[in-house]
């Protein structure tokens, strides 16, 4: 018993004291942002992301956070419009002051508004982004969703060895980006294989007729239809196909791949062929354990825009558990560029990696998705795998 | 092939010239663009859907509600918008803007309340049977339409040029003040057309939405921009003129489909709109003057 | 000016846009006041857009190149038009000028080698700088101030209340029309070639009807009565998204009920000076019972 205790021991607890502080400091929310199309056209895609979004959030800090810490995401609307993406983008970023952020819904605005993001070396996740010239902006932007281009092949094989194509009609929207990026996807994959086509016919957005195309398509003579399109009009499409008598099957891109469609083609919907990193009947625990937990949280079951979103903010939380933030937010938010390009996840859509992009010039930039897809069949009311 | 698409070609024409009716009518007999027309179609769909969906009800009575519901929605637009600014004797583009506001209110509103999902009748509501005949096939919906929209023109043809009221309306189309002054009560006839107006549109909005397999809230967007073409094809005003105008834009857009690629569909539509305006803007059956005070 | 650093972080681009959307109110508002309801300036910018963009990125033009070519182009596709479209009147002429727009859009959509079809233009370097908006938006408003002055001016008014009458007087009513749509033209062209400077990316969808419609509503609702009402409808228009933030899911819904109000209540639109000198003037004496007396 020293008596030289009393005199230390006040410097011994304004220190203890000081590590307390900084701990608590350190016990401080994550602030993540996700700039998605809340309403407008695209607002059914933006609502199943948000909710993919809140679902992870949600189940990663019930168990604590990262590293103790919470993660908060804060939501704006984008609205689906590039002017929107922009000023919210800004405001996310200088603003909020969050440390990176999801986004934008469409392809559109991704390119309008990840610029800022890389300008301000924030980064920028997209799930939703499958156009070209996104990745290349620079390597602060990241994307998980699986462009067409990567996908396509693979249906496309699967499709013609189970169901014996040998000749394709192909129909497109040829004023979506979506659609039409899809359809410059399968040209460049039917080239490849080489699969002739029989003829080429396009709609537009908010088409209710297709008999003309249909029409037009069942008298060239084809083994399938390889079809660019969202459920919106690919439905209908089905249903008049069926309608004229075209049992052929469909060949679709990832924007039929979604269970509203048993829904909207009611009796029309079997024999459609979709590949996609993400399927519902999908069994690996992963992707099983989202699905019904997605359901029991929204009382419906999830598609490919909210498996993406789980993942990817999955993915981000993996990056962020293996850095040390130290409250600067410009060397937190390098250092998270820094860690998200070697990140992997097993997630619901499957084993996942990065792969480096480049810009125009052939430089590298910024990281887009590896990963396997999964090819369906639909049949009485379900995606059946196939390989 | 050719006669399928003649088949394709008349089931989609009296799809634009159902739409176009309503939207006529008004322009004939008020001399205002209403372009929330579209929005009072996706509203009848909605209310039959609705109907259908939660009260299980059958067809008759989804096409009922739309009816009521969409002519409710034009009585009201009518007597709370259109009214007021007639009275102020506004300049005829002002109504124009007017219903411009009430579109995008009613299609943002529905998208609020409804999602902004694709939604459908459910199957069975409507039998799914195609008719052959002669090597072509329509669907028995289609046929309905068909006739319907030729028993439509008909019928108000038939209102407009032999009778009392047809009378009294094609007078108001020439000159409210001097209907007026003939002792016919023009605001009443004001409100009924925009009722009927809008209640064909609702009923066109509930037939499209079956043959189609869509309601979702921005459904009467698109119809509207052909309704437009449709308008000007046949002349703003005139009931023939919608029928006839729609005919011809469904041929002009299946037939490019057909033989000249389906791109240039839309290009080839509405580069017709553009040369029939410049070289005969009344269109088929319109009258070039503009309406006197 | 670190609070003005930050500011100008986050609203730079809603800043500049304002500027943009009111040279767009601008030129509609001059067509109006020829008496011509032409909807067709979103084709006009998106020609001029398209144009300064191609400009700059496949010929690798100077920026002032661009935004002259985003300028000429649509200006002789007016004069082209103009000839055969502005014989028409009234509702023809508006609906005349909307298929036109919607002949532009699908012409862009389908010249896919040149113009990128659907999937747009990417990569549009941002050349806009804040002082082009200015400039471009102070030259603008100098230019049609002394226009509505002049004589030009005049014969737009005097060809608005009563073409016929105007051309009695011996107005070429013709060659005025054409002045204000070619005119009108070249200046949403500029504002196209501005904004596709500013946003990275341009795309067919976004010169269609919807933004057809923005124009409008914008000019309409600032009022026409004279030069402030197109930019101040242009500021509301633009930062309406931002003020009605809270309304999430109804946000766009109430842009439309805004308009029915502003149509019903404010014909004139918001800055009516007409009706400010009612709100700001004495009342009317009575007329006394003295002659002589003015009232």
């Amino acid at each position: 018993m020293s008596f030289a205790f009393p005199v230390r021991a006040p410097r011994l607890f304004v220190a203890l004291a000081a590590a307390g502080a900084v701990a608590s400091s350190f016990a401080a929310d994550i602030k993540l942002g996700a700039a998605e199309a809340l309403s407008g056209p695209a607002g059914q895609y933006g609502q199943s992301i948000r909710n993919g979004f809140q679902l992870a959030v949600d189940e990663i800090n019930a168990a604590g956070g990262v590293k103790g810490n919470k993660i908060s995401l804060q939501f704006e609307d984008e609205q689906g419009k590039k002017e929107q993406a922009i000023d919210v983008f800004k405001k996310l970023i200088f603003q909020d002051k969050v440390l990176m952020l999801f986004g934008p819904t469409l392809s559109n605005s991704a390119q309008a508004a990840d610029p800022i993001a890389q300008g301000a070396k924030t980064v920028v996740f997209g799930t939703s982004n499958t156009a070209d010239g996104i990745t290349s902006i620079g390597d602060y932007v990241f994307r998980n969703s699986v462009t067409e281009a990567d996908v396509l092949p693979e249906t496309l094989r699967v499709a013609s060895k189970h169901a014996g194509v040998k000749k394709v009609a192909v129909l497109y929207g040829n004023d979506d980006v979506f659609t039409k990026s899809g359809y410059d996807a399968f040209k460049k994959a039917l080239e490849d294989l080489k699969i002739p086509v029989t003829t080429t016919e396009t709609f537009a957005k908010g088409d209710v007729d297709f008999k003309a195309q249909l029409t037009k398509i069942k008298a060239s003579n084809p083994d399938a239809i390889v079809l660019s399109a969202l459920i919106a009009e690919g439905a209908p499409i089905m249903v008049q196909a069926r309608q004229l008598g075209i049992n052929l099957p469909f060949i679709g891109g990832n924007g039929m791949n979604s269970v509203k469609v048993f829904d909207l083609a009611k009796g029309a919907s079997d024999n459609l062929w979709v590949g996609s990193p993400w399927s519902l009947g999908n069994q690996t625990p992963e992707n099983q354990h989202f699905v019904v937990a997605y359901t029991q949280k929204y009382k419906a079951a999830p598609d490919q825009f909210g498996a993406q979103a789980y993942d990817a903010l999955n993915i981000v939380a993996g990056a962020l558990a293996k850095i040390k933030l130290t409250g600067n937010l410009e060397t937190d938010r390098k250092a998270l560029r820094d860690a998200l390009p070697v990140a992997t996840h097993t997630g619901a859509t499957g084993a996942f990696k990065f792969r480096q992009a480049k810009t125009k010039d052939g430089k590298p930039a910024g990281y887009d998705a590896q990963q396997a897809a999964i090819v369906s069949v639909t049949k009485d009311g379900k995606y059946l795998i196939e390989k | 092939m050719l006669e399928q698409q003649l088949v394709n070609a008349l089931s989609l024409g009296c799809v634009y010239a159902l739409f176009a009716l309503g939207f006529t009518l008004v322009f004939g007999v008020l001399g205002v663009i209403n372009l929330s027309h579209g929005a009072i179609f996706m509203i009848g769909a909605y209310a039959a859907l609705q109907v259908v969906t939660k009260l299980a009800f059958p067809l008759w009575a989804s096409l009922l509600a739309a009816f009521v519901v969409a002519g409710a929605f034009g009585f009201a637009i009518d007597l709370l918008v259109l009214r007021p600014l007639r009275k102020r004797n506004a300049p005829h583009l002002i109504p124009m803007i007017a219903t411009i506001g009430l579109a995008i209110a009613f299609n943002n509103a529905s998208q609020g309340l409804f999602g902004a999902e694709n939604l459908r009748f459910p199957s069975g509501v409507v039998p799914d049977t195609q008719l052959h005949f002669a090597g072509v096939q329509i669907s028995v919906l289609e046929l309905a339409i068909v006739l319907l929209s030729f028993a439509l023109m008909a019928g108000l043809l038939f209102v407009m040029r032999r009778t009392q009221l047809g009378r009294a309306l094609r007078a108001i189309a020439e000159s409210p003040k001097a209907a007026s002054l003939l002792g016919i009560n023009v605001e009443g006839l004001f409100y009924l057309t925009s009722t009927c107006a809008a209640a064909l549109g609702g009923v066109a909005g509930v037939l499209i939405a079956l043959y189609s397999n869509a309601v979702f809230p921005l459904m009467g967007q698109p119809m509207l921009h052909k309704g437009i073409a449709v308008i000007i094809l046949g002349g703003m005003g005139d009931i023939r003129g919608a029928l006839i105008g729609g005919l011809f834009l469904g041929f002009a857009e299946v037939m490019s489909v057909a033989y000249i690629g389906s791109t240039m569909r839309d290009a080839v539509a509405f580069g017709l709109l553009f040369l029939v305006l410049l070289v005969r803007p009344q269109g088929m059956f319109g009258k070039v003057l503009e309406r006197k005070a | 000016m670190e609070w003005f650093d930050n500011f100008w972080s986050v609203y730079s681009n809603l800043v500049l846009t304002i500027g943009i959307n009111a040279l767009l109110a601008l030129s509609i508002w001059l067509t109006l006041s020829c008496g011509l309801l032409a909807m067709a300036n979103a084709a006009f910018m998106g020609i001029g857009a398209y144009t300064a963009s191609l400009l700059t990125m496949n010929a690798g033009a100077p920026f002032p190149v661009a935004l002259a070519g985003g300028i000429v182009a649509p200006t002789l596709v007016a004069l082209l038009i103009g000839g055969p479209t502005l014989r028409l009147s009234g509702v023809y002429l508006a609906m005349a000028t909307l298929g036109f727009g919607e002949v532009v859009r699908v012409l862009i959509l389908n010249a896919e080698s040149l113009t990128g079809g659907a999937l747009g233009l990417n990569g549009i370097p941002q050349s806009t700088q804040w002082w082009h908006v200015v400039l471009a938006l102070v030259l603008v408003l100098l230019i049609l101030w002394r226009l509505r002055r002049s004589r030009i001016g005049r014969a737009f008014e005097a060809i608005k209340e009563d073409g016929i009458a105007a051309s009695l007087m011996g107005i070429g009513v013709m060659a005025h029309k054409m002045l204000a749509f070619a005119l009108g033209a070249a200046i949403a062209g500029l504002a196209g070639a501005l904004n596709a400077h500013l946003t990275f990316f341009i795309g067919p969808s976004e010169f269609g009807f919807d933004r057809g419609v923005d124009i409008l509503t914008m000019a309409i609702l600032g009022g026409t009565a004279g030069l402030t009402g197109p930019v101040l409808g242009a500021l509301i228009i633009t930062l309406l998204p931002e003020l009605l933030r809270a309304f999430k899911d109804f946000r766009t819904m109430m842009n439309g009920a805004i308009l029915v109000l502003i149509v019903l209540f404010l014909p004139k639109g918001l800055w009516d000076p007409l009706r400010f000198k009612q709100w700001f003037a004495r009342a009317p004496r009575k007329p006394d019972s003295m002659p002589g007396k003015a009232a």
